[in-house]
């Protein structure tokens, strides 16, 4: 056990910005995504972890903040000075003298950006800047906070991918914040969705798929004929422009295959789907549910 | 890695930072050159004969060394660290493992040193164009002592202005006035002291500046002076300075949710 989470009710003013009532454990090697929409407590988790928040109840930990590293959702440095001496201030070292530093910096090709200014940077550069140092840390657990946010969909994914591989064999503990699912489908083998303040489900992802999507789900569009077609087929939650069965037998999944096939319907299938999972765990909660572990 | 101590790749890191805001080079290494070479030549130019213009070329050189640390620390300090407060910087390097107690000192020592570079760059400009009276070893360490103490407490004030403010717009207005502000109540402006109407030599008597520019010449040629009304103006500028911190602080425990 990295930490465990009791109790935890984080106030701004008269506002709960966050409250966790069951315990959470954060193992040794987790890789926990965390979801929710905006004002869900995501980044107030991530500061009450940090220390840098006071918050009711407590954190039982076998590490201190201090072991902890973090990419915020907004990182700034001084723009007086070329960003390598930002990271040579930052690390406590020289980068010519450190075999590391020059691996990452390699990883992140990051060479032709050593001498500018942080201003001068790129978006994608500036999160590049922030993940070499934060990685340098080596940190048991280490957070991301909503790390691609505002960049474009080529450098996001080359950042994520980046991330997987950096990460691949390590046994480092993650906690990933991000809006982006498919993100997290890369990331992430644990899911902590938030709402409101509220701890929705808590769990690994397989597990709370089976839980609120089932075996599996096929996504068609939704529209008349879609709808017509599949009407005698229980439906989950789902955004407005699609339809999600699902199958929770083969002998079912199978048959509306052969139909959509038939119809010649595009569809999708999967057995992780985290918009899903989010989706259906939020509105379980919102009917009366409890909160999973 | 242990990031919490005083550490020279530090230093110089918080050096740099001093050194790339560039108002510290015009207003703390610039302006009080120039102001002491044309106010020093226009005064010995209009000075009467029979009056000992050594004296006075010193004095008003030494008066206009406490631009020094009000440039480079009350300005440029408060300007930097409200900069740094409004991006998130202290934050963020707090985050990488960096007490503010550290982070403090290491820039504190950075200051000193930027102010030391640029009182050396003073005083060779000034003692190659000026003619200045050659001083007693005690002189110069009193001296000394009086700038760098006066600038430890610029330090205080200016990280407290900083951090109660947190703008960088508002904190620059604010040592921007308290720049010229104690320029002229110092009599550095080319009103002496004892032409300011007697409520404002009242504040004028409680700025240390003010002792460094009109009395400082006796100590440093050695002659009898009588510390106690600069002691006490040390003591009230600490207690202003320690106020603002005390406040600072209140603050920012309030802010904390």
């Amino acid at each position: 056990m990295l930490l465990t989470i009791n109790n935890l009710n984080v106030k701004y003013g008269k506002t709960t910005a966050l409250n966790i009532v069951t315990p959470i454990t954060i193992e040794k090697g987790d890789r926990i995504g965390v979801i929710g929409s905006n004002g869900a407590g995501k980044t107030t988790l991530i500061k009450s972890l940090l220390g840098i928040v006071n918050y009711t109840g407590s954190i039982d930990s076998t590490i201190t903040p201090a072991d902890m590293a973090v990419h915020m959702q907004f990182n700034e440095y001084t723009d007086s000075m070329a960003v390598k001496h930002i990271m040579e201030a930052v690390l406590q070292t020289r980068i010519k003298k450190n075999a590391k530093l020059q691996e990452l910096i390699s990883f992140f090709e990051f060479e032709t950006c050593l001498n500018k200014k942080y201003k001068v940077l790129s978006g994608g550069q500036k999160q590049r800047f922030t993940i070499i140092l934060v990685m340098m840390q080596e940190a048991p657990l280490t957070f991301y906070d909503e790390v691609s946010s505002g960049l474009d969909f080529e450098t996001r994914q080359k950042l994520v991918e980046k991330l997987v591989s950096w990460y691949k064999d390590k046994e480092a503990s993650l906690c990933v914040i991000s809006h982006y699912y498919e993100e997290l489908e890369q990331l992430a083998n644990k899911l902590l969705i938030l709402d409101q303040g509220n701890v929705i489900a808590y769990g690994y992802k397989d597990e709370l798929f089976k839980k609120y999507c089932g075996r599996a789900i096929l996504i068609i569009d939704n529209n008349e004929k879609n709808e017509l077609l599949t009407r005698k087929y229980p439906k989950l939650a789902a955004p407005n422009n699609l339809i999600v069965l699902p199958c929770n037998e083969e002998e079912v999944e199978a048959e509306i295959t052969t139909l959509l096939i038939k119809n010649n319907i595009n569809y999708k299938r999967s057995n992780n789907d985290i918009e899903m999972i989010f989706i259906n765990a939020k509105k379980e909660f919102a009917s009366g549910g409890v909160i999973n572990e | 890695m242990n990031r919490n101590k005083v550490s020279f790749r530090m230093i110089q890191y918080e050096l740099r930072n001093v050194a790339g805001n560039p108002f510290v080079h015009i207003f703390g290494v610039g302006f009080p050159i120039l102001m002491s070479i044309i106010i020093t030549k226009a005064v010995a130019s209009e000075a009467p004969d029979g009056i000992n213009i050594g004296e006075i070329v010193t004095s008003i050189f030494l008066g206009f060394g406490a631009i020094i640390p009000l440039a480079t620390i009350l300005m440029g300090y408060s300007s930097t660290c409200s900069q740094d407060i409004e991006k998130g910087i202290p934050l963020r390097m707090q985050l990488f493992g960096f007490s503010e107690k550290y982070t403090i000192i290491n820039r504190l020592i950075a200051e000193f040193i930027y102010m030391t570079f640029a009182f050396v760059i003073y005083f060779i400009v000034g003692i190659n164009a000026l003619d200045i009276v050659r001083p007693v070893i005690s002189g110069v360490i009193i001296y000394l002592i009086c700038l760098y103490v006066f600038a430890a407490a610029l330090f205080i004030l200016a990280h407290a202005i900083a951090n109660l403010v947190k703008k960088f717009g508002l904190t620059y207005m604010i040592s921007m006035l308290f720049y010229f502000g104690v320029m002229i109540l110092s009599g550095m402006m080319g009103i002496t002291i004892d032409k300011l109407p007697k409520g404002v030599r009242f504040i004028s008597n409680l700025l240390p500046s003010t002792y460094l520019n009109k009395d400082i010449y006796t100590v440093w040629v050695g002659k009898s002076y009588n510390y106690v009304p600069m002691l006490q103006s040390y003591i009230f500028f600490f207690a202003i300075s320690g106020i603002l911190v005390f406040l600072m602080i209140y603050r920012s425990r309030r802010n904390l949710h």
